[in-house]
């Protein structure tokens, strides 16, 4: 009895969405989702935890956190080639975090805390996230649960990390977070030799309170764990072709018996675009991806599979096969793209330009933001936004910008843009290379130093290249808009660095100069010069003659 | 009469010289347990170099994790510091993967590793503070080194240096007084019962003979004056995969297992000065035991003592609690 009314409080689910794309990679989401029935602010529920992870449960708690979204990526998601991903995240590690709106302790005490506890959580150097990396952006991040008093922008906290690596000491951990570990389910699919070898991996961990009543009077925690990989098949096997043993060197053995649900969907929908695939095995029902839309996605329940069986002697493996010659285009023009870059010459100057194309017949309306670390100081006055479309007006509806502090707190820029149909619009900005402090340079000082991604947040109508299979435990669409997010190009941009080993050669040229400088004039200023009667010497005896020359200031 | 009272007279004293002497040897074998030493193992792995070409430094440290994680020490209880990410670098045409020899038959990177410092954590500041405990109350447990006085800690370093110092990052170097000094401080904070120090870098004697803690027993891969050698390259990645001291330190932990009564005299007695290309040197005036008689599983493995006694041990704790 007691132990139904635990096990009955969560329930999680494991989804794994392949989709060919169109320039012939294949892009792989997983992900595993908790959903715990208690309050998130509910301290004496994060006591006892069943499959909710402890060491998570135990920090949200902890630190009042109501909303958190991390992430660690490497590579940067192609919005050109690939169209809109599920989960969008910049390259690096990317945190940001509401808090509850009644806390105990200083927000920026707990999100110091938070990030403490989180690197060591997931083998991260998130401990390097101080006032220098945060900021609270009021415009483009909302919560993205159900959260109703938490809209004050101040209980954000928003910070990235460029330079922040993402390798099998920060999977382990999260690894460790799924009540199946990666011994059964989906996740013993996670191979360390092949997660890493392609062209696009992001990690992610969300968390956020849903609403468990249509009134919203009740609030549970969803936790969402992600893993976002872009394969390229063509590389490793010469065709579009795959299955799962070849992509990841395993098939699934078994099913996770924890999971309510265990479910493997492929999009389907451009199988007739490019020359059309078979899928072996069948599926076990075909889901729409939109209502009104239709094309559709291939589900295989593995609950459904028995795994005792032969026919799965090594477990169950999914494999599509392409029936004709590979045709892979370049890709499809999403509605909406960019691409930064840095300007300017030499250890002075420099700007940052972003280029926003909408491809689309509509206006399109966008929240623009961009984080610059303090020593890249931005210069208000040549801010400018330049539209191909010369008469369009009004593109710049509103704008907010903190200045940085030095040692301090970053630049902060936030912009809400109206994007004319048809056309390319191009934001410019300058900043001025400051000076860092000899002990302030990294050990590698030479490599350069980045600027984050700008972040792009959007509505999108057309929104055909997005992909949520609508069968998804976890949905985004909690509000009924799709809001979309677009990660830029991040930057590197050189500082102007001291030389290092100057220290050193001062060190050594002094030493040299004082030790000749010393030497002479110590000699000169000491030495005394007498005059001496030659008669006198010549009456010496020989040996006292010779004595004079040895000991010249011997007294006589 | 009398001779009925002095019986029992007897039964008394005889009764009571047995609860005596039973007793006394309960509590002696009581101490005997917890005086052999230690009750948990530690190991402090730091590979001081950045950049690709220093690949060799962080295979040197992963096989010795990989080495004390097999045999016994769990993660919780490895400080673990890499500082670069060689596993997923660009320039690794296998990604996730670290090989310390050119048959690429055991990834060091495995499946399951977390490194608890790495990149720019690793300074000199941040490992002296990791072994002395002085760390601000956020940093998070698995970046705590939590020894007791009765722990072994192993602490093996790597990277490039002189004589007296070793570089980290190519930035900053820990000298030879600084390290003593941080095992001196650990010692009065008894944060130890006994370090084994092992450390592969070109004139690595340097960096033992400052030390003055007890029972610190130190090896080094070369003596003052030598340079520690890598061992092979492989062609494949590009660069030396391994060092010639820790390689043959390896060669022979891997035939350590769990169980073997192996002891530290026959490892540290094992470097062939013609294979390793460098003198190795070896520091016992600190410790007292007799290397002969240390177990390399008391430094290398975490194994209890277990040891099953003849008598019944009383371990009424109702006074000690009160």
């Amino acid at each position: 009895m007691l132990v139904d009314s635990i096990t009955s409080n969560d329930h999680y689910h494991e989804e794994l969405v392949l989709k060919p794309l169109a320039t012939g990679h294949l892009y792989a989401h997983f992900q595993f989702t908790t959903y715990w029935h208690v309050d998130i602010a509910n301290k004496d529920a994060f006591k006892h935890f069943n499959l909710f992870p402890k060491p998570l449960g135990q920090i949200l708690s902890r630190y009042d956190v109501e909303e958190l979204h991390f992430s660690l990526t490497q590579g940067l998601w192609r919005h050109n080639w690939w169209g809109y991903p599920i989960l969008s995240s910049p390259p690096g590690a990317e945190l940001s975090v509401w808090f509850a709106a009644n806390m105990s302790q200083s927000i920026d005490s707990a999100w110091s805390g938070l990030t403490n506890a989180l690197s060591g959580l997931f083998c991260a150097s998130l401990n390097f996230i101080d006032s220098t990396t945060t900021v609270s952006p009021a415009w483009s991040f909302r919560p993205e649960g159900a959260s109703k008093k938490n809209l004050n922008s101040s209980r954000l906290r928003y910070a990235v990390l460029t330079r922040e690596t993402i390798c099998t000491e920060n999977l382990t951990p999260w690894k460790k977070l799924l009540p199946c570990d990666a011994k059964a389910g989906l996740s013993v699919l996670f191979h360390s030799l092949a997660l890493y070898n392609v062209n696009y991996h992001s990690m992610g961990v969300h968390v956020r309170p849903f609403c468990k009543t249509k009134d919203c009077k009740s609030s549970g925690v969803e936790l969402k764990q992600t893993l976002s990989l872009v394969f390229n098949p063509i590389i490793h096997s010469g065709s579009r072709d795959w299955n799962l043993e070849n992509l990841f060197s395993k098939a699934i053995p078994s099913v996770c018996p924890l999971a309510t649900t265990s479910k493997i969907f492929v999009d389907i929908s451009n199988n007739k675009t490019y020359g059309g695939f078979l899928l072996k095995p069948l599926p076990h029902s075909l889901a729409p991806v939109k209502p009104t839309n239709p094309d559709f996605y291939a589900v295989y329940d593995l609950n459904r599979i028995d795994f005792d069986k032969p026919y799965a002697s090594h477990g169950f493996n999914l494999a599509m096969e392409w029936l004709k010659l590979e045709k892979y285009g370049r890709g499809l023009n999403p509605p909406l793209d960019t691409h930064r870059y840095a300007t300017g010459l030499g250890d002075e100057n420099g700007g940052i330009r972003t280029r926003i194309y909408n491809h689309d017949e509509r206006d399109i309306n966008i929240l623009y933001m961009e984080v610059v670390p303090w020593f890249f100081r931005l210069y208000l006055h040549t801010f400018e936004v330049l539209c191909s479309r010369k008469r369009a007006q009004n593109v710049l509806l509103n704008r907010r910008f903190i200045p940085g502090k030095d040692r301090s707190r970053p630049y902060l820029l936030e912009l809400a843009l109206r994007l004319p149909a048809k056309s390319s619009t191009t934001i410019k900005i300058d900043f001025q290379r400051a000076f860092l402090k000899w002990t302030e340079h990294p050990p590698d000082a030479h490599h350069g130093f980045y600027i984050s991604s700008a972040v792009i947040t959007t509505v999108l109508l057309n929104d055909a290249n997005t992909t949520v299979p609508p069968l998804m435990a976890s949905n985004r669409n909690h509000d009924k808009e799709v809001i979309t997010r677009l990660y830029t190009e991040a930057l590197l941009v050189t500082l102007p660095t001291p030389d290092f080993s100057m220290p050193f050669i001062v060190i050594c040229l002094t030493s040299t100069v004082v030790a000749i400088a010393f030497g002479s004039i110590h000699n000169l200023t000491t030495r005394q010069y007498q005059l001496k009667n030659i008669e006198d010497i010549k009456k010496q005896s020989i040996f006292n003659r010779l004595i004079s020359l040895v000991l010249p200031f011997k007294k006589k | 009469m009398a001779a009925k009272c002095s019986y029992r007279l007897f039964k008394l004293y005889f009764i009571i010289a047995l609860v005596l002497i039973t007793s006394s040897y309960a509590i002696e074998s009581q101490e005997q347990f917890f005086k052999r030493g230690h009750t948990n193992n530690w190991a402090v792995l730091v590979c001081t170099s950045r950049y690709w070409f220093n690949y060799r430094h962080i295979a040197n440290t992963l096989s010795i994790y990989r080495s004390v994680k097999r045999l016994g020490i769990p993660d919780s209880q490895i400080i673990l510091m890499l500082a670069d990410d060689v596993a997923c670098d660009p320039r690794n045409s296998k990604s996730g993967t670290v090989y310390n020899n050119a048959n690429q038959q055991i990834n060091v990177y495995g499946d399951d590793i977390e490194v608890d410092y790495r990149g720019y954590e690793v300074t000199v500041e941040n490992l002296v503070r990791v072994l002395t405990g002085r760390l601000p109350d956020s940093v998070p447990r698995s970046k705590r080194l939590l020894t007791d006085e009765r722990s072994n800690v192993l602490v093996y370093m790597t990277g490039h240096g002189g004589n007296g110092f070793l570089k980290f990052q190519d930035a900053e170097e820990i000298s030879d007084v600084e390290l003593a000094n941080a095992f001196e401080q650990m010692w009065q904070k008894r944060r130890y019962h006994e370090i084994f120090f092992a450390i592969d870098t070109c004139q690595a004697a340097s960096m033992l003979e400052k030390f003055y803690s007890p029972n610190i027993l130190g090896v080094a891969s070369s003596h003052v004056g030598e340079d520690s050698h890598s061992h092979h390259h492989d062609p494949e990645i590009g660069v030396a995969v391994i060092d010639s001291w820790t390689y043959y330190t390896l060669s022979y932990l891997e035939r350590v297992k769990p169980t073997s009564k192996d002891k530290m005299h026959y490892l540290l007695q094992s470097f062939d000065r013609s294979l390793v290309m460098s003198t190795t040197k070896i520091r016992t005036d600190l410790y007292k035991r007799d290397l002969t008689k240390v177990p390399i599983t008391d430094f290398f493995g975490s194994v209890r003592n277990i040891e099953i006694v003849n008598v019944s041990v009383s371990v009424d704790g109702s006074k000690e609690l009160r």
